[in-house]
């Protein structure tokens, strides 16, 4: 009862304030057009008002990011499932089955699920935030210690290597690439500089924004532009038809699952929404009956993705405001608002600002039912882009994606980087090998080897340690048992013949 | 039965090089940390471990199985990869390796015309490196730009796919020196152009439309600094776009 006055008392402070009202409208609106606006996405808009949030109450700041937040993560599904364009990492998986979607002339449906599933992602992961916030925080943060974290990554990349390319073997060899990416620059205990070759760009490391705007957006430009040149380049279809309740109420079982893994995985520092979005679509392509026709245009693929990522949205506000821990680029971003403002995320602001908290936490719920209302008008809109002739819409997705990767870090060479990865990225597609292998592998390459050294010091450098860790050794055994067993498949088991959904939309990934 | 082909092996081959490549280079930062006794080396070194077995794992599985290899969850998604494109071939793939050179050699103008051979037909007391307060710089870089432009039309005369993954490395190593501003609209008409585009009232209408577009938005409302170049007169173009609309 206590939480359900303290939700009311969130809601009137936020409605009963025209500043609060307008700030809101614009963080929904905002968040969901840049994270469909091809390549930018809710960061760049965060980036740019950061500094702006200094005239604002802290209260305002921090309820501003968490709404751009939600929305921005709904957004990116919008480029993922309309042009192979992920707005975020964590609309990566979205994109493997609502690209192909789009190509068979069912971008509506995609969209309307993205819509739907995130918002009731969204929507059940703040209700369990508000009821759950001190609880979890307190279970997670003392079960999950480095160790724990480490295993997770461990799991959540086996698990990622059984799908996503043609054979465990790519898929395995594309997650491998994506961390040797990940170890160019400094070690993250040491600060030594690793295969920088004299080259002072390299010494900071490969930034993942080029990166994945080039082995997504930039390649997918490729592979049409190649099938144009060939003559098999076939305009997508255009359709404004959403999925029926029936249509979802089939996958209740994966939104339910996608809302656990997604929380759970949202609530572990530097884990989040990709993580989730990852683990929420490969664990709907395990348990699903058409297990190999995941990738050529399941709807369950689009729908597990963006629950889970959604999800993981207000499971992320968890570590941030009760231990003052950020899971990802936009919740460290802010800290950084909370900083402004000088204050200190953390224990301390549930008691120093309750009204802080309950404001946020009102407007995450409205944010997520928002996505409703809005982004169904928006994706009926938005959908048309279809329309636009492809030798036109080239151009202006890879000007976009220059603007995205040159506004990150100021630098040129970014966008170098972004095209020699498109270019790498079109090979390697035509060669089986998952692109978004590559990508998780680099984003979590880092958390990955963080984790591990941590992992180790604290076990006193022996593994055995993992065994007096019952979460760990659960994780490690279980990853373990994914890889041997698609190593037993590859070698022991008669290869399935290839089944009839192999149309032209199938070269998504 | 062996269902190897030569694509398989070169697969492998790339990979196993890749592995020597980067262990090689692992000895350049393997120094002890103090408080933490595996070093930088562990990690990097356990991986490429693990894509030398991958890689290995791969070829045997191929071996055995042929391209039908362990499919995977998503193997259906790639089924048409590279089976019904009219590209491929020993000489395609060497013709796009050249074309996508070009670029980088712009990138090392400096190097390249601080070579011995080179410099005999450089005048006396000119700056190889190029600096950007020399005002010998522009016309050199200028004269590069065009000859590299002429070598990259020449060379993708007949191989289309391949001059549309390489105009964009162009486009952007070009950047620093050009700017956005005077490249962007050269660029959105050699796309339109490679995507089959030939009417030159649409390109005449949609580039200006484009590019209108993108510095409305970027430039205009949310004053995102775009590269202006640093070679007269793209420079002073640049720059004069910035202050008309900001």
């Amino acid at each position: 009862m206590e939480t359900f006055n303290n939700f009311l008392g969130g809601t009137a402070a936020l409605f009963g304030d025209p500043v609060g009202i307008f700030i809101f409208l614009g963080g929904v609106i905002g968040g969901m057009l840049f994270g469909a606006i091809p390549g930018v996405s809710m960061l760049t808009l965060a980036a740019i008002l950061l500094p702006f949030t200094a005239h604002l109450s802290p209260e305002h700041g921090i309820m501003l990011f968490s709404v751009i937040y939600c929305t921005g993560v709904y957004g990116g599904a919008i480029t993922a499932i309309l042009f192979n364009i992920p707005g975020a990492p964590e609309n990566a998986p979205t994109a493997f089955d609502g690209y192909p979607m789009t190509l068979q002339g069912k971008a509506g449906k995609a969209v309307g699920a993205a819509v739907m599933c995130s918002a009731i992602g969204g929507t059940v992961s703040c209700v369990i935030m508000m009821f759950a916030t001190a609880a979890i925080a307190d279970w997670a943060i003392s079960a999950f210690g480095p160790p724990e974290i480490f295993a997770l990554v461990f799991f959540g990349l086996a698990v990622a290597a059984s799908v996503g390319a043609k054979t465990f073997w790519k898929g395995w060899l594309s997650i491998m690439a994506g961390l040797m990416i990940a170890v160019v620059g400094l070690d993250p205990v040491g600060g030594i500089e690793r295969y920088n070759f004299d080259m002072p760009y390299l010494a900071a490391g490969i930034h993942f924004i080029p990166t994945i705007l080039g082995f997504f957006a930039v390649s997918e430009i490729f592979v049409q532009a190649e099938k144009k040149a060939t003559g098999a380049y076939k305009a997508p279809k255009l359709s404004v038809d959403f999925p029926t309740f029936k249509e979802l109420w089939a996958h209740k079982i994966a939104v339910v699952r996608s809302i656990i893994i997604g929380f759970f995985c949202g609530i572990l520092p530097g884990i989040g929404a990709t993580l989730a979005a990852f683990m929420g679509y490969n664990e709907a392509a395990r348990w699903s009956k058409d297990r190999l026709k995941f990738g050529t245009g399941q709807i369950e693929g689009v729908i597990s993705s963006e629950t889970a990522n959604n999800s993981a949205t207000g499971a992320a506000m968890i570590p941030l405001l009760a231990l003052g821990l950020p899971g990802g680029a936009l919740t460290a971003m802010m800290v950084g608002v909370f900083q402004m403002h000088d204050m200190e995320p953390g224990p301390l602001v549930f008691l120093n600002s309750p009204d802080l908290v309950w404001v946020v936490f009102a407007a995450m719920f409205f944010a997520n039912l928002s996505i409703l209302l809005v982004g169904f008008l928006e994706a009926k809109t938005i959908v048309n882009l279809l329309r636009i002739p492809f030798q036109y819409l080239a151009p202006m997705i890879l000007l976009l994606a220059t603007v995205g990767a040159y506004a990150v870090r100021g630098l040129t060479i970014d966008i170098v980087v972004m095209f020699v990865a498109g270019v790498a990225g079109f090979f390697l597609r035509r060669s089986g090998y998952s692109v978004a292998g590559i990508i998780l592998g680099l984003i979590l390459g880092k958390i990955g080897e963080q984790t591990f050294a941590q992992a180790m010091q604290m076990l006193h450098f022996e593994f055995s340690g993992f065994l007096s860790r019952p979460i760990a050794l659960g994780l490690l055994i279980a990853g373990a048992i994914t890889i041997f067993g698609s190593i037993y498949g590859a070698f022991f088991k008669k290869q399935p013949v290839p089944t009839a959904a192999q149309d032209d939309s199938a070269q998504s990934l | 039965m062996n269902r190897l082909n030569i694509s398989h092996k070169i697969e492998v081959a790339f990979w196993l090089l890749l592995v020597g490549f980067f262990f090689y280079h692992s000895f350049e930062f393997d120094r002890e940390i103090e408080i933490y006794k595996y070093g930088a080396t562990l990690w990097p070194r356990t991986i490429l471990l693990l894509i030398a077995l991958a890689a290995i794992g791969q070829l045997l599985d191929q071996r055995k199985n042929g391209d039908r290899s362990s499919s995977n969850t998503m193997a259906a998604a790639h089924e048409d990869s590279a089976q019904d494109s009219e590209i491929g071939g020993l000489p395609w793939y060497l013709n796009t390796f050249v074309l996508l050179a070009i670029p980088f050699f712009y990138m090392n103008l400096s190097a390249l015309l601080s070579l011995p051979v080179v410099q005999p037909f450089l005048p006396e007391g000119f700056n190889a490196a190029l600096p950007v307060d020399d005002p010998g710089s522009g016309p050199v870089k200028i004269t590069c730009a065009v000859v590299l432009f002429v070598a990259y039309l020449i060379i993708s005369w007949r191989n289309h796919v391949g001059a549309i993954l390489a105009l964009p490395i162009f486009f952007a190593a070009l950047l620093d020196d050009f700017g956005f501003y005077a490249l962007a609209p050269v660029f959105i008409i050699g796309v339109m152009i490679l995507m089959g585009e030939r009417r030159i009232t649409r390109m005449a209408m949609i580039m200006p439309l484009i590019f209108g577009l993108l510095l409305a938005f970027f430039v205009s409302l949310l004053y995102v600094g775009l590269p202006t170049g640093n070679v007269k007169p793209f420079y002073t173009f640049g720059n004069w776009i910035v202050t008309v609309l900001q």
